[in-house]
């Protein structure tokens, strides 16, 4: 369904138009977020709201400053990079099989491992609370790895297999006929193949880790902590800190911003568990 | 000779291999989910309050949790929201959805920034809305400076308006991930009957309502679906625009589990609400994806 019976050059502008102004309003909180980041306090909160003012870096400064702004950043950067590398380890072999080496019971598996990710993390909030406070584990980064990889585990094993089943077996099966063995198949078939399927679920799961806040916030504080904990944090007291909250936030979306345009596809189907492909 | 070993011990990998390297993701999401549950399930029926304790005490915690005034607080703002929540994002999605469908200008640009809100975490753009909501600093007062003092917009800190400033806020985040549910399905539509339906002279609105809605039926249930799971589930919204309140105006569930469990110390209490929020999306998952997983059957 591309182009309409009956759309006159005049409908097609109203519906350009009225398309990029609902664009412009959703983009507007975050358009406002960001210029916000660069004005000092005074001028965050000055009214009518300041769209021409020398941008300051300030903020930047000052919420490295007060609350060692870097620290979660490291947090964040070490807690996803390290939790998806984990996640792709795990999952790459189980879509393999399933995608190479289909049962009966595959697309059951596979249901059921997505249907897990429905759950409300609630339910499973006390548990890993209490493990982790006996281990003596709250508030450390492996925590929250252990807990982001486990979390995004059922719909990176499920976008891997859609990736793998679409490699057609026949390479698989001519390798074989030549002779190559397991390690052959895997390094010179199937990783350059799968490649690209690795990629964009990894993306997808970058983003989904970093923007992770339940676990974040609920295993981690100071010493673990990732930027949604910082954002959390500065939003609690309900002082005048618009400016600088603005700066935190600022940098908690500037990588999401810039990921998120090459992984809307995945995103979608991620989020959707497989109903948009 | 030594090479048949090599081989066969190769086939033997072959065979193996497949179930070895599932195990670990399968084991995997047992524990994590199941046994979690399980855990979960029995701290509902336990005496447990600050600590864990497995003392059984029956469904006395069930019992606690309906006569609880907060948890029928929490049940009646699920109601408002999810009602509200799903019906806006489904009727915005789709209108979006049918307007990126005419061949607009820069439509590759305008899908990405549709979808923003949703890859964004909410912890962190919430504080924007805050901003714009809270009417000492944001719209309001924007109004009352360009002069029309009697503007009045204090929602978020309104007991009886808060929760629809989370209405407001979860469809800014949402409309926009359901739209791109609903194009797939406008792309996936029959254009054959499309043809033939011009054909016959009938109008846009009439192919829309007639042939092309009915054929979005599965992105329907689909859409409803997630948006439902994700209104029971919906934590991050409450939690970084109103911390529930204020007072408990707009506490749900999933803010009534963590404050019973963490810092009220009833922490059967609060396992008692966890559960009953997954036997809820259960019951609207499980006939959905028994659907699904028929349907892949039949393929």
């Amino acid at each position: 369904m591309q182009s309409s019976p009956n759309s006159k050059p005049t409908t097609l502008i109203i519906r350009t138009i009225a398309a990029w102004s609902v664009a412009l309003l959703l983009f507007f909180p975050l358009l406002f977020l960001a210029v916000t980041a660069f004005k000092t306090e005074g001028q965050a909160i000055a009214v009518p709201s300041l769209w021409v003012f020398t941008p300051t870096l300030e903020n930047f400064v000052e919420v490295q400053a007060r609350s060692n702004y870097l620290h979660y950043v490291w947090n964040s950067v070490v807690t996803s990079v390290v939790s998806t590398i984990l996640g792709l380890l795990i999952a790459a072999p189980a879509a393999y099989s399933m995608a190479f080496s289909p049962t009966k019971r595959t697309k059951d598996i596979l249901m059921w491992m997505l249907s897990t990710k429905m759950m409300p993390a609630v339910g499973a909030l006390a548990p890993i609370y209490v493990m982790a406070k006996t281990a003596g584990l709250l508030d450390t980064k492996f925590s929250l790895i252990v807990v982001f990889t486990m979390s995004n585990l059922p719909i990176m094993v499920w976008m891997l297999y859609s990736h793998f089943k679409d490699i057609p077996h026949e390479i698989l099966e001519a390798s074989r006929m030549d002779g190559a063995g397991l390690w052959d198949e895997f390094r010179y078939v199937l990783l350059p193949l799968g490649m690209g399927g690795l990629a964009s679920t990894g993306l997808l799961c970058l983003v989904l880790a970093w923007n992770e806040a339940f676990w974040a916030l609920n295993l981690g504080s100071a010493n673990a902590g990732t930027l949604a904990t910082l954002v959390a944090s500065y939003s609690s007291p309900e002082g005048l800190f618009w400016a600088k909250l603005s700066a935190a936030s600022l940098m908690a979306i500037a990588p999401i911003i810039v990921f998120g345009w090459f992984s809307q596809k995945q995103l979608v189907q991620g989020l959707t568990f497989g109903a948009v492909k | 000779m030594s090479t048949t070993t090599v081989r066969s011990g190769g086939d033997w990998l072959r065979q193996f291999l497949p179930r070895l390297v599932l195990a670990p993701s399968f084991a995997i999401t047992l524990v994590f989910v199941y046994g979690f549950i399980i855990y979960t399930g029995y701290i509902s029926v336990s005496k447990s309050k600050m600590l864990p304790n497995l003392d059984f005490v029956g469904l006395d915690n069930y019992r606690k949790l309906w006569k609880t005034l907060n948890w029928q607080v929490a049940l009646d703002n699920l109601a408002i929201f999810g009602i509200l929540y799903i019906v806006i994002c489904g009727a915005l999605g789709l209108f979006l959805a049918i307007l990126l469908d005419q061949k607009i200008r820069g439509e590759g640009f305008l899908r990405p920034i549709y979808l923003y809100p949703m890859a964004l975490s909410f912890v962190v753009t919430g504080t924007a809305w805050k901003w714009f909501l809270n009417p000492g600093l944001g719209l309001e007062k924007t109004m009352h400076d360009w002069g029309w003092a009697s503007f009045k917009f204090d929602w978020l800190i309104n007991p009886d308006m808060a929760i629809y400033t989370v209405v407001i806020a979860g469809v800014w985040q949402s409309s926009g991930f359901v739209m791109a549910m609903f194009l797939a399905g406008l792309r996936g539509v029959d254009e054959e009957q499309l043809k033939a339906a011009q054909l016959d002279g009938a109008s846009t609105f009439q192919t829309y309502w007639r042939i092309i809605i009915p054929q979005l039926r599965a992105v329907f249930l689909s859409a409803f679906v997630v948006l439902a799971h994700m209104a029971i589930k919906a934590y991050d919204l409450v939690v970084a625009l109103t911390g529930g309140g204020p007072g408990n105006a707009t506490e749900v569930p999933a803010t009534f589990m963590y404050s019973y469990t963490f810092t009220r110390n009833q922490m059967g209490v609060g396992a008692a609400s966890a559960m009953i929020m997954l036997m809820t999306i259960a019951a609207i998952i499980v006939p959905y994806l028994y659907a699904e997983t028929r349907e892949a059957r039949h393929e």
